[in-house]
């Protein structure tokens, strides 16, 4: 589905790392060799939906762009987390790393798309970008 | 993407705020009609002059103690209202989509704008200073207090129901004056909302008043002997002929803000990536109902291939243009207001063709409304092609989403253009060039000038300004200037024996 208005792209970023912090708790539960990062993932996510989230309701006026500032496709970005009962640690981590790049990607493409437009919203779609890398390292160290 | 939910329950009827309680109007009852949906979401009455005259005593009664409550105690109240409007800001904003129609983004844009002229308003111990002078002759000083004046009527238009009032009401409360606000009657339940966060903000009763009506309020607000100013905002006719007279004739001070019909002036040098969404925000935002709205394209330059590609653009990027009611997060385009506003809309379609317009773009019908809504308030967008300068189209205002087109030689035709329209509200320049945008701001007739801005609206720190046939008066709403008119200059000199 397009989205096209910032109201849809902060809820649709309120889904996906709902949908991530989900995920990462399901991997603390089934993988304690990795709970400890696996739990601080999911909290950061839900602190990131609240960094973002702040930042629109505090720029957002009637003179910014907020209806034709974006022009994303929601399937380019549909997380898989669905995990089969015997996925291996490896593997799981493996999808953690897809779901992580799938996400950076949509900050960066929305970033770009709504800089000038969006005042403060870019911005800190780059700054969760840019800390969601630094977790790349930290999955792949996991395995 | 999910409809969000609607705050308005059931048919309530919306109630008068006088002195500090909730009262029902024995005016006539209208219906509050939601323009998406055509669903009556509430009743309000059109109060009668007993109730302006009520409304008035209660503001005139608290004024005494309101204006010797020293300034910073004035400013705590604001600062609890601007905390309650945060922590209510997604219900206000779905109430404005609801009732007016707007898009949820433009609603919570809306919302933002409100609470940052409660928060410079909170800044009134400092903003209220006078000015002193030690020895102006031997042993003598001199100094200046601004004073409150007493009670002012706010007359607030349909098209933003909580921002507009707003503009005047915190700085007129912090200045230690009593306010009676009237809203839009099409639009009665933001205000009322507001009027319930002031309740709970704890404002001594009569401070905060608010009355719903028409023409009887509005004209038993202009002959109130016990009014001392009224701001305005509303149409160029009414601001005119009826509030600006009005004031004169009765003494009140007054800022009167009418229509407009801005332009854009679109350099070949702008970057038309970032300019297209500013000129479809402009245009089409609020479905064209404001003041600031962009109502025609100046295209600078003789180079057809720039003019044929960026209209390309502009018409492919209007044309898809999600219509539908606000409260769906993907809708773009709200109705207008009614089905009166939208009729009027169509006659201006109509007669821009019959003076030669081309229809680029036709919106009289939209090809598609998102959700089974009914079409009797939605239009799509419109671009009129071949506009010029002497057109109905380009010289009046329609308060729409229409776009008409016009081509200019050079800069200076395009601020001659920009210079010959009866309304000076808020005109703009798309550029990548200092220059450029420079000579505009410099020689546009506009009280408000933006380069690379499509929405050329003033922060509440600055003055919401407007010229010719977009303002009368001389201070405006908002900032430093709505501090002077809510206060008095008292000079004193003194001298001791």
């Amino acid at each position: 589905m397009k989205i096209c208005t910032a109201s849809e792209t902060i809820s649709f970023v309120r889904e996906f790392e709902e949908k991530a912090a989900k995920f990462y708790e399901e991997l603390s539960r089934r993988y304690p060799e990795g709970e400890d990062v696996f739990l601080s993932f999911a909290q950061e996510n839900r602190k990131y939906f609240s960094q973002i989230q702040r930042a629109y309701y505090s720029v957002i006026t009637d003179a910014i762009e907020g209806c034709f500032a974006f022009d994303l496709e929601t399937d380019d970005y549909a997380l898989d987390t669905d995990l089969a009962g015997d996925t291996s640690y490896p593997n799981a981590v493996a999808k953690a790393l897809a779901l992580e790049e799938k996400i950076i990607e949509f900050y960066d493409v929305a970033a770009d798309q709504s800089m000038s437009l969006m005042a403060d919203v870019p911005r800190n779609f780059k700054i969760v970008a840019r800390k969601r890398k630094e977790r790349i390292p930290k999955l792949t160290s996991l395995v | 993407m999910a409809i969000l939910e609607e705050p308005i329950k059931g048919v309530p009827m919306v109630k008068n705020y006088i002195g500090g309680e909730w009262v029902e109007s024995q005016g006539e009852i209208i219906d509050v009609v939601n323009p998406a949906t055509c669903e009556t979401i509430g009743r309000v009455g059109i109060s009668t002059k007993e109730e302006i005259d009520s409304a008035v005593k209660a503001a005139q009664e608290a004024f005494y103690d309101w204006r010797r409550t020293p300034a910073v105690t004035r400013c705590r109240y604001l600062f609890r209202l601007g905390q309650l409007l945060e922590e209510n800001f997604e219900e206000l904003s779905r109430v404005q989509t609801q009732e007016h129609g707007k898009c949820i983004d433009e609603s919570r844009g809306e919302t933002r704008r409100g609470i940052e002229n409660v928060e410079v308003a909170c800044g009134i111990p400092t903003l209220m200073m006078g000015d002193s002078s030690e020895d102006v002759a031997s042993g003598i000083d001199e100094y200046l207090i601004r004073q409150p004046l007493g009670t002012f009527g706010i007359i607030g238009p349909f098209n933003f129901p909580l921002m507009i009032p707003l503009w005047s009401a915190p700085y007129a409360v912090a200045t230690g004056n009593t306010i009676v606000i009237k809203p839009s009657s099409e639009v009665p339940f933001t205000q009322t909302k507001i009027c319930e966060l002031v309740e709970e903000a704890g404002f001594p009763p009569g401070v905060w008043n608010m009355v719903h009506g028409g023409r009887t309020v509005v004209k038993g607000m202009l002959d109130h002997p016990d009014i001392e100013g009224i701001t305005f905002v509303g149409s160029t006719p009414v601001m005119r002929d009826v509030i600006y007279p009005a004031c004169g004739n009765t003494g009140k001070r007054c800022i009167a803000q009418g229509g407009a019909a801005n332009i854009l002036v679109i350099m070949p040098d702008c970057n038309v990536d970032a300019t297209i969404p500013s000129l479809l925000t402009s245009f089409f935002g609020n479905t064209g109902q404001r003041c600031l709205a962009g109502q025609n394209l100046v295209i600078v330059g003789d180079d057809d291939t720039f003019y044929n590609e960026f209209m390309q653009r502009v018409t492919d990027r209007a044309a898809s243009i999600v219509v539908g009611y606000g409260l769906n997060e993907s809708v773009q385009m709200g109705p207008v207001r009614d089905a009166q506003k939208k009729e009027k809309i169509l006659n201006y379609i109509e007669i821009g063709m019959k003076e030669g317009a081309t229809l680029r773009l036709d919106g009289r019908k939209p090809a598609k409304i998102a959700g089974d809504y009914p079409d009797t308030c939605f239009l799509g967008p419109t671009i009129l092609e071949n506009a010029h300068r002497e057109m109905r189209i380009v010289r009046e205002e329609i308060f729409g989403p229409t776009m008409g087109v016009m081509r200019a030689k050079n800069l200076e035709e395009a601020i001659e253009i920009c210079n010959e329209s009866p309304y000076h509200n808020g005109h703009a320049i798309f550029t990548s060039n200092g220059k450029y945008a420079r000579q505009f701001q410099y020689d546009v007739i506009s009280g408000n000038v933006g380069v690379n801005i499509g929405i050329v609206a003033p922060m509440a720190f600055y003055p919401f300004s407007g010229m010719a046939g977009s303002f009368l008066g001389i201070l405006h709403t908002q900032g430093k200037e709505a501090i002077r008119f809510f206060t008095e200059s008292k000079v004193c000199i003194q001298r001791w024996f």
